[in-house]
């Protein structure tokens, strides 16, 4: 069974633990054992080091990529914003060979060093990747059949492509979390505003009315061109943003129905029969309804 | 009199150097095509100055009287710029060089600052007490994260305060 480090970096969990616990549910089933990164910090986000010091935000990533590297393992990751930064830092130290001589300065007064050994994997590309659509569908017990899903692929693992050692054909035109969701059953059809921004992130803590007006145009064009039965997304701020603003919305008076979300690995497990109390238990828009649906007796998927 | 742009080479001179060493090495390389602008998310919801024009404004040595502009807090990092930017200037290193230039200046956005202190003491930026809410849902009520392991804190807390961040007074 192929091990790799999970790194759970802050929004998930502090936040969202059930899709923490949607991780460790579903890998085992597919053959991939988690491993604890005990000590992870926050990668850093946008808003803090990277936005002051560069040589400290990448003394910060790559102490988290060394606890995946004293393990002899490469690092997995739920959450986009994780993604990018740290692979963002470990192409700034690995492209230059003086300011990977200052990082390792820094890390000497916690007595680590940065060696690159361990490789950065989100876990879509995990799951596209390492274990793939076909082993996705065997290890299913409910059928996502009839069901339709809009998706959400989120920025951080589409660009910049240049530095990801895991791409998108197209990164304007992301299929990994497409083809993924299909393999649950769902119809995933297109709509224009695919790769679209959902406003979460530093347009949300600068200014909550410009990011809504981004969320709205996304929620919108999924509503109005595919009207889905939930949204599925791989980036743990995407999903935050679509479950806690869509509330806001509501109470404005600006939509008039709400749209169930959920984490990919979220799905799968309950696709895989796991209890929605552990692994879809935390959330503001209601999602009981397709959560009974995608679980019901009539989805079950014979064997024999 | 018209209100137009006086250029001072010293002033633009001044501001690439500035922008260069912060991290934002291809701001020479921009012809102002606006490529990087028109897939902007941040431009798209409203924030002016971002990308194309953030950049011009450098190159016209107008970086000290940007130090207030808050459009570059808005910038969500996504890089779609630096995907499209034909000529290879990466915009979103010169939008975050030009936030390490205010940062410094402590012209950040104050939305940062509850982001820096729990960096600080917990190493997350976003951090809450969830041990409740992990138990209810199967969880260990710890998350094996720096949260609860005081020597990642004494670490992250060491790397922090000896960098150039530990002499903004922020900690």
């Amino acid at each position: 069974m192929e091990k790799l480090g999970l790194y759970l970096g802050c929004n998930i969990p502090f936040k969202a633990p059930d899709i923490e616990q949607s991780f460790r549910k579903t890998f085992p089933v597919l053959g991939i054992e988690v491993e604890d990164l005990e000590g992870a910090t926050c990668c850093p986000a946008w808003g803090t080091a990277p936005s002051f010091d560069l040589d400290t935000w990448c003394a910060i990533s790559s102490r988290n990529i060394i606890l995946a590297e004293d393990k002899n393992i490469d690092l997995m990751t739920g959450c986009n914003s994780c993604f990018g930064i740290m692979s963002e830092a470990k192409h700034f130290i690995e492209d230059d060979p003086a300011r990977k001589k200052r990082v390792n300065e820094n890390l000497k007064a916690i007595d680590r060093e940065f060696k690159g050994t361990s490789n950065i994997y989100h876990i879509s590309h995990v799951l596209y990747e390492k274990v793939g659509p076909e082993k996705i569908k065997e290890s299913l017990v409910y059928s996502l059949d009839g069901l339709k899903a809009a998706i959400q692929p989120g920025c951080h693992i589409l660009w910049p492509s240049d530095v990801y050692h895991v791409k998108e054909k197209n990164s304007f035109f992301p299929t990994i979390l497409k083809e993924l969701t299909q393999a649950l059953g769902a119809e995933v059809p297109h709509y224009s505003r695919l790769e679209f921004c959902c406003g979460m992130g530093g347009m949300r803590s600068t200014d909550v009315e410009k990011s809504l007006k981004l969320f709205t145009d996304k929620l919108m064009s999924m509503k109005e061109e595919i009207d889905p039965d939930m949204i599925v997304t791989t980036c743990s701020s995407c999903f935050l943003q679509f479950d806690m603003s869509q509330q806001i919305l509501k109470e404005r008076g600006m939509i008039d129905f709400t749209i169930p979300v959920f984490y990919y690995t979220q799905v799968l497990a309950l696709a895989q029969g796991f209890d929605p109390a552990q692994v879809a238990a935390i959330s503001q828009t209601p999602r009981d309804a397709v959560i009974s649906e995608i679980q019901s007796e009539k989805r079950k998927i014979n064997k024999g | 009199m018209s209100d137009y742009i006086k250029l001072d080479s010293e002033k633009i001179s001044e501001g690439v150097k500035t922008i260069t060493e912060l991290g934002g090495h291809g701001i020479l390389k921009c012809v102002q095509c606006g490529a990087c602008s028109a897939v902007c998310p941040g431009v798209k919801a409203g924030f002016p100055v971002l990308c194309r024009l953030l950049i011009k404004k450098v190159l016209d040595g107008q970086l000290e009287e940007m130090i207030e502009e808050s459009s570059s807090w808005g910038c969500q990092a996504c890089n779609r710029c630096t995907e499209v930017c034909p000529q290879g200037v990466r915009p979103q290193e010169v939008v975050f060089a030009f936030r390490r230039y205010q940062a410094n200046e402590l012209a950040f956005s104050t939305s940062a600052i509850t982001s820096q202190m729990n960096l600080h003491s917990y190493g997350h930026a976003v951090f809450s007490d969830a041990r409740e809410l992990r138990k209810k849902v199967g969880l260990a009520p710890e998350a094996p994260t720096s949260a609860y392991n005081e020597k990642a804190q004494k670490e992250i807390q060491t790397l922090l305060e000896n960098s150039p961040m530990g002499e903004l007074g922020l900690y």
